[in-house]
């Protein structure tokens, strides 16, 4: 046991010291950082943006009521020719000229939009998304329908998820925060596992590939060797996850309290808690997620028990990560160079490949449902699937049933590799085939 | 010390020994031969016990090998390399406290020994900045560090120059002189006859030959002799010797011959001695090279 200890310290250090895993480790909550920097930046550069104004020449005889100006579109009615304002468009001081022709009520087109840059499509939908409106509230007013009948039947929606927990109380969360944290839980499960097994096998390949690992195994152990390398590689992840988060929170605090002031802060929240201005630009905005209500995020992060999160995501890291590094320690040992993985590759990345795309689109799409259950009950998938579920909210008892699963399952494979690698370490020369790997497998030792 | 009794080791398509019996003494040191792909990895891994055979055991000091005996056995495999990225000092002082040393007893032995092969500067030096002939040196330190009782060295001389071939040989010998035991595979076979007590030559998985240097080559002697001599004759159809070669350089006679039964070399000297000047005589003794190839040849 000791010297299994020996081994993991210097598998530890040996990489904890390397100047790479130093700059990954302080450059990557940097870029977090600014990633997050840029969001909020970005969304109060939305708030405080310029209207673009708009000249309408209005060439139509029936629409005669006027487009009305919003926080986002400012229109003014010209009474100018379009070619002559269009010759003009630089001094005149307005951003885009929309035309209305003398189109059919029913069948309206030749809208034209010109201005001096190409008109995004944010404000395309802005646009016909009035007009539609002016057209479909002429055509109310025509069957008889009063003003005051149609100011009313505009409401404004802000819907309020809510979702009752295993206690019995109501959080209120959001569909979108969800979602992202579950992204990026996926995709770091999916980056980890892969990063850190690769890690081990390259580990592996190196003391095959420098033979040293004659010397080696002539004082220890090779399942001890195995072993230390795979748990000194786990603690680097370890250390490498904990230092992020860390240094992620803290980069983060330190530029909100600098770069951000108060005012700006209150505008982020209020944006939040404006509702839709119109439907169809919103949802654009929800795609792109640039322009999304930080502040409910946020709201949203706090209640998911961010901390029990984290705590469960390490376990999955720490569970699938020696689920696969033991697999990708049995290759390594297989091999005399790393060209030759490929082969054995494929059949380790296959099932990591399959839960990682199933996970973030069949689970984000429904957590709840057959799919989602079983993705994250088989040791295979179920890290990178739990990880894509926990922000939703997964059951106790079958998140306790997957672990148990996933323990059983990394124990197995740590036993199965270990038979491999006794003896894959000492060959050197003909690469081996799959099926001579699997004989290995029935070797005594 | 080491007792190797009737082991069998099969592979899936081979078998890597068939048993093999044979016995290390006390403060010796041993030659394991035997060409490429004899089955000298094979057993030299089950004694460290990397492997375990099939059959028949090792008995190690009067007891059953078992992995306490781990740390007092140092191999220095035939395929030997180092961590590319670890300073040499941090290595050697890993390597051994992985054979149970101490950190301060591993750095102190580590310092001396540093010192004693002129590696005193090489502590924070990296494995990649070090030439082959250096690694090795690490590799032998490395090796004989936790005073083991027995040291097995395959090839150990490969990639020195002959100084530190030369430095590593004597210590090989001061070690020995003070009790420990060794295991020797070398492939050249002048060292054999330098250091080896004893050795035991293994072909096609099986133990053909094994006894003691001296006792084997002299087993080996066939009555074969060379003569230099200034003169006119040539002794051709002697009812002493048959000759086997016959060379001439400037004025000197060589022959090489074997006797006849019942002759000695005396009866060789009364014979010539009246007819020409005798200048050099000399029986001709196999080297252990001579003997290897012979017996691999004929099995």
């Amino acid at each position: 046991m000791n010297k299994t200890l020996l081994i993991i310290q210097r598998e530890y250090l040996s990489r904890v010291k390397k100047k790479s895993f130093i700059i990954m480790t302080f450059l990557t909550p940097l870029i977090i950082a600014g990633f997050y920097g840029l969001i909020i930046y970005f969304s109060i550069k939305g708030i405080n943006d310029k209207t673009d104004k708009i000249a309408v020449i209005n060439q139509n005889k029936t629409l005669t009521e006027q487009l009305a100006s919003n926080k986002n579109v400012t229109y003014e009615y010209v009474n100018q020719p379009f070619d002559k304002l269009k010759a003009n468009l630089n001094k005149s001081g307005y951003d885009y000229i929309l035309l209305l022709p003398d189109f059919d009520i029913n069948a309206p087109k030749g809208i034209e939009l010109v201005g001096k840059k190409q008109a995004g499509l944010t404000l395309d939908g802005r646009i016909s998304d009035s007009i539609e409106d002016l057209i479909r509230d002429y055509k109310l007013k025509r069957s008889g329908i009063s003003q005051k009948d149609l100011d009313n039947l505009k409401s404004n929606i802000n819907i309020n998820t809510k979702k009752i927990s295993d206690k019995g109380e109501e959080e209120s969360s959001s569909a979108g925060a969800s979602t992202i944290i579950a992204f990026v839980a996926g995709v770091l499960m999916f980056m980890f596992i892969m990063l850190y097994g690769v890690q081990v096998m390259r580990g592996v390949i190196e003391e095959k590939t420098s033979r040293i690992i004659e010397v080696m195994i002539s004082s220890v152990k090779p399942f001890q060797l195995m072993l230390g390398k795979i748990i000194g590689i786990a603690m680097v992840g370890l250390t490498q996850f904990l230092l992020w988060i860390i240094l992620t929170f803290s980069i983060s605090a330190v530029a909100v309290g600098i770069f951000v002031n108060k005012e700006d802060a209150k505008k982020i929240v209020a944006n939040s808690q404006v509702g839709p201005v119109n439907p169809s630009a919103q949802q654009i905005q929800k795609a792109a997620l640039s322009d999304g209500p930080i502040g409910n995020i946020q709201q949203s992060i706090q209640n998911l028990e961010l901390g029990k999160i984290i705590s469960i995501f390490i376990f999955y890291f720490l569970g699938g990560y020696l689920f696969y590094s033991a697999l990708y320690a049995a290759i390594g040992s297989a091999v005399d160079s790393e060209t030759e993985t490929q082969q054995f590759m494929m059949p380790v990345m296959m099932p990591l490949l399959l839960g990682y795309a199933l996970s973030l689109s069949v689970v984000t799409n429904d957590p709840y449902g057959n799919i989602a259950f079983w993705l994250s009950m088989i040791p295979f998938t179920s890290p990178i699937a739990m990880a894509v579920r926990l922000p939703y909210g997964v059951p106790a008892w079958e998140l306790g049933l997957s672990m148990g699963i996933l323990i059983v399952g990394f124990i197995g494979t740590v036993w199965f590799a270990a038979r491999i690698y006794r003896v894959g370490i000492l060959m050197y020369g003909k690469k081996p085939s799959l099926k001579e790997v699997f004989k290995w497998f029935w070797y005594k030792n | 010390m080491l007792d190797v009794k009737n082991i069998v080791k099969k592979y899936s398509n081979h078998i890597a020994l068939d048993d093999v019996s044979l016995n290390v003494e006390q403060g010796k040191i041993f030659g394991l031969l035997g060409p490429n792909g004899a089955g000298k990895t094979s057993l030299i891994r089950i004694i460290t016990q990397i492997t375990a055979p099939d059959s028949g055991e090792v008995i190690f000091n009067g007891k059953k090998l078992n992995s306490n005996h781990i740390n007092q056995i140092g191999y220095l495999p035939e395929e030997r390399g180092l961590y590319k990225k670890m300073e040499i000092g941090e290595q050697v002082l890993y390597l051994s406290k992985l054979k149970g040393l101490s950190t301060a007893e591993a750095t102190k032995r580590i310092k001396f020994w540093f010192e004693k092969l002129d590696m005193g500067s090489w502590w924070n030096k990296k494995v990649e900045d070090l030439s082959k002939g250096m690694q090795q040196k690490v590799q032998f330190v490395a090796t004989i560090l936790h005073n083991p009782e027995l040291i097995i060295l395959d090839e150990p001389f490969s990639g020195f120059d002959p100084v530190n071939a030369d430095l590593i040989k004597n210590e090989i010998l001061e070690l020995n002189a003070k009790g420990t035991t060794f295991i020797f595979s070398p492939h050249r076979m002048e060292s054999v006859e330098e250091l080896c007590d004893n050795i035991a030559l293994i072909h096609k998985s099986k133990k053909i030959l094994d006894g003691s240097v001296d006792e084997i080559k002299a087993s080996y002697r066939n009555n074969t002799y060379t003569i230099e001599f200034v003169g006119n004759e040539n002794f051709d159809n002697n009812e002493i010797f048959e000759i086997e070669e016959r060379s001439e350089f400037k004025n000197v006679s060589r022959l090489k011959f074997k006797l006849k039964s019942n002759y000695t070399a005396n009866d060789v000297l009364r014979f010539m001695l009246p007819k020409v000047d005798i200048t050099h005589l000399e029986e001709v003794v196999p080297s252990m090279n001579d003997i290897f190839i012979e017996r691999v040849k004929t099995k």
